[in-house]
């Protein structure tokens, strides 16, 4: 892939802006962590995990920058298809009933 | 018109060049989608077994050192840093500080690994490991904790050792100039691998050692 | 058929044969990056463990004759049908079109000169390879075969003395092997079509490639962590599946089916897309309803991920589980409804030649149909509560894995063999074979079909005397279709060393492998071609003008 057309040192300056923002997402979910938030804990923390990825893919790994569709597209997939599997087992394991 | 014909020639290398850039570029990404749904087949197994057995999972996470967990996220976001500013570097015919960036990037690794290898001995010295008697004897929940726990970081830190080698075959072929400015790609595949890595991580952290 | 119309230039170029590369000998094969070489490598080996699983078979039936034991002890007798699945199912079925047709034609269907990654396609090769011989071992070694059935569920298969950690192993390795040839075949299709080659001018094999590639990226590495766990629990006690520990037993057969029913489209869509594109050929007609046969392809790959739990319906798992997987399954049998009737309606009105790949075509039709409607009729959830582990069940997937992609596999071999071979077979002893097979088939599985809706357990080794007519009808009929097996190979073979020349395009078809030599040379090519037709556009060769 061509790099950016950027000029010098601005993808140094992107990546160490990255790198600040995981660094505070990282602090953020462990703060969060020691909050009584029942329910919400997982989901938040897999929304701070979530978004720390997305930095990654997109900035380190360069999604951002590609423009042809397939490299688009996988990402949604596989995570489409991950919650795909986690939800149809779930219906198996949510509703069991009884002794099972 | 002999200097349009050498463009020309030029041009159908560039255009040949791009190709089998962004062909090998697609196949890394591809192999990434494999490794994802490798470990979240695992994912599937925590979720369902954290699922039924929350407080158990709780408990358990509490005997996990947080700070040391903590302190590996950061290298290895660190890592990540060092080596996406490795392929700049090499991008922009600095193959001396690309190869630095690498070696840091390596080292964070091995620093990572290490850290890894100190909690397990721990651990495995208070006598939790698979099939220990005195994990058996503990709740269910917390023997599939520790049991996915090992599994999934286990599996995870052999990626990294792996990836750890493989940015040493970089460092050797940018050594012997055999990637540089004009041809960077596997660099690239192999910053893929490693940011793979990373993200994987991102999601055990949470997982294993913050659970509330 | 001779040549009309279309200039078909004869190449006087070495085909790919007499171009060793590298280097000479038996490693101009085994280290060969031409995709022709990789494919025919695959070929030999699949057969071979064709031949193996057809073998084991024959032993099981031969058991089956009768009440009680005949021939062998109830153990070997589950080593033998769990042995029979793996052989099967990893090692043939699930890569035989792929890696032998794919490699072989999907790059020259797209008009380019080898896949993506020529290396990563030797090294898929060589982890089939290896992950064969690992299987194997798990068969002489240790206590013996494994005796799970294929399936491995657990716990039996964390407690049984015999070799599942090899066996499971050796699958983990065979998923590598299928992975890195999902990746290879996926990128191939979007980054080295010829100029001119859009996605809809590609010939319907590849979009079934295309398709299965991606369940094989996808699906896989879920069935490899299984696998690897399994491992880990006979090793380490690590104790996910294990209820002892606190593991979930269905969970496993969760985790395994994810990979397991997709693996059955891996199975199907390759051999779907075969008939895709012999029907045209040989009704002379183009197909019908090209996009819709496509995207069906791709949406059987999709919603074929989400039915999985129809495994599981007697489990243990949920109701409302039962109830969506079931739901989901009804679902899927759209799309590929949908390809029975673009077939059927290509071929009507269509001027039919009745050549042995147009044969097993039809009958991939006729019995995956058989296939389809047996499946929806277990799909439903009471009749399943009395059909789950009889005999209805392997006579169901036997009308979609050997009625369906073996025909459909039989065909290919029938199709593409004088462009593989630059010879061709007999044609008529080819139709003879067919015929053969196709009664043995029936009174074969057919009769399953029957004894499971009778009541008749499936992997048992014993039976009660009522079910002994039927199984004697199976029994037999396995022999007329062994028989019918042992004439279509023999003909295949002969026909390999002392069949007539073949010309470079006998069936007269339009996509690019019939415009190349018969063998091609290693480039494929000469030049690479600029498409500006479809792939069943007949018109230059219509005898009518």
């Amino acid at each position: 892939m061509e790099p950016e057309k950027k000029p010098h040192g601005t993808e140094y300056r992107t990546y160490t802006l990255v790198w600040m923002g995981l660094v505070v997402l990282t602090g953020l979910t462990f703060s969060v962590a020691g909050m009584e938030l029942g329910g919400w804990t997982v989901l938040i923390a897999l929304a701070i995990a979530g978004t720390k990825s997305g930095l990654v893919l997109n900035y380190f790994m360069h999604l951002r920058s590609e423009r042809l569709l397939i490299f688009r597209v996988i990402i949604p997939l596989v995570m489409a298809v991950f919650l795909v599997f986690v939800l149809l087992t779930f219906a198996d394991l949510a509703f069991r009933g009884g002794a099972r | 018109m002999i200097l349009r014909s050498f463009q020309k020639m030029d041009e159908a290398k560039t255009i040949v060049l791009e190709e089998s850039n962004t062909s090998a570029k697609l196949g890394m990404w591809l192999f990434i989608l494999s490794e994802l749904l490798l470990f979240g087949g695992m994912f599937i197994l925590y979720s369902a077994y954290r699922y039924k057995n929350p407080v158990d999972f709780h408990h358990a996470s509490r005997e996990l050192e947080v700070l040391l967990g903590t302190f590996n996220t950061l290298i290895l976001l660190t890592s990540s840093l060092s080596v996406a500013a490795s392929i700049s570097a090499l991008q922009r015919g600095q193959s001396k500080l690309s190869m630095v960036l690498l070696m840091v990037t390596m080292a964070l690794g091995l620093l990572f690994l290490f850290n890894k290898g100190f909690e397990w001995g721990a651990k495995i010295e208070h006598g939790i490991y698979p099939n220990s008697p005195a994990l058996l004897a503990r709740a269910k929940g917390e023997v599939l904790f520790f049991g996915l726990y090992y599994v999934m970081t286990g599996l995870h830190g052999l990626h990294v050792l792996v990836g750890i080698c493989i940015l040493c075959g970089m460092l050797i072929l940018i050594a012997k100039d055999k990637l540089n400015p004009t041809r960077f790609v596997p660099l690239e595949n192999a910053g893929l691998y490693w940011h793979l890595v990373d993200i994987i991580w991102i999601f055990l952290y949470p997982l294993f050692y913050l659970i509330t | 058929m001779t040549t009309t119309g279309a200039a078909v230039t004869f190449h006087p170029r070495t085909s790919f044969y007499e171009d060793p590369g590298r280097y000479r000998g038996i490693l101009s094969w085994i280290l060969t990056s031409d995709h022709k070489r990789i494919g025919l490598l695959y070929f030999i080996f699949v057969i071979a463990f064709f031949f193996t699983g057809v073998v084991l078979g024959f032993f099981m039936r031969l058991e089956m004759i009768a009440p009680g034991g005949a021939i062998m002890k109830p153990q070997t007798y589950n080593s033998l049908f769990t042995l029979h699945g793996i052989t099967m199912i990893f090692l043939v079925v699930i890569p035989a079109i792929p890696t032998v047709f794919g490699n072989f034609f999907l790059p020259i269907q797209i008009g380019a000169r080898d896949v993506a990654f020529p290396r990563i396609n030797l090294l898929s090769w060589w982890l089939y390879i290896f992950g064969a011989a690992i299987v194997a071992l798990s068969v002489f070694t240790g206590q013996g075969p494994p005796d799970t059935g294929w399936t491995f569920y657990a716990p039996y298969s964390l407690r049984t003395t015999v070799n599942i950690p090899l066996a499971v192993f050796g699958v983990f390795i065979l998923g590598m092997s299928s992975i890195l040839t999902g990746i290879n075949l996926v990128t191939t299709t979007h980054r080295l079509r010829a100029p001119g080659m859009t996605w809809k001018r590609l010939p319907l094999f590849v979009w079934a490639i295309y398709a299965t590639s991606w369940v094989q990226i996808l699906a896989t590495p879920v069935i490899g962590i299984t696998m690897v766990l399994i491992f880990l629990e006979r090793f380490f006690g690590v104790g996910v599946f294990d209820p002892a520990k606190g593991g979930d037993p269905i969970l496993y057969q969760h985790m395994f089916w994810i990979y397991s029913h997709p693996a059955t489209y891996i199975m199907i869509l390759p051999a779907m897309g075969i008939v895709s594109d012999v029907v045209p050929v040989f009704a002379r007609k183009k197909i019908f309803g090209y996009m819709a046969i496509a995207l069906s392809g791709m949406a059987i790959a999709a919603v074929g991920s989400l039915v999985w739990g129809h495994h599981m319906f007697v489990s243990g798992q949920s109701d409302f589980a039962d109830l969506l997987f079931s739901l989901l399954t009804f679902l899927v049998a759209v799309p590929s409804a949908i390809k029975v009737f673009n077939w059927v309606a290509t071929l009507h009105k269509g001027s039919i030649v009745l050549e042995p790949p147009l044969l097993f075509c039809l009958s991939f039709i006729f019995l995956f149909s058989i296939g389809g409607l047996t499946g929806l009729i277990q799909g439903a959830l009471a009749p399943n509560m009395h059909l789950h582990d009889t005999y209805w069940i392997p006579a169901h997937f036997h009308y979609i894995i050997f009625g369906g992609m073996g025909f459909g596999l039989f065909a290919a071999f029938h199709y593409w063999f004088p462009k593989m071979f630059g010879r061709m077979y007999n044609r008529k002893t080819a139709k003879m074979a067919w015929v053969i097979m196709f009664v043995g088939f029936n009174v074969f599985y057919f009769s399953m079909l029957l004894l499971g809706w009778e009541g008749m357990p499936r992997r048992y080794y014993d039976y009660l005397p009522q079910f002994r007519p039927l199984h004697l009808t199976a029994t037999f009929g396995s022999w007329i279709l062994i028989a019918g097996l042992v004439v279509m190979f023999a003909n295949l073979f002969h026909g390999l060393f002392k069949g007539e020349k073949a010309e470079d395009n006998p069936w007269e078809a339009a996509t690019l492998e019939w415009q190349i030599s018969s063998p091609p040379p290693t480039e494929n090519f000469e030049k690479i071609p600029v498409i500006d037709h479809g792939p069943y556009d007949f018109k230059e060769f219509s005898k009518n003008g």
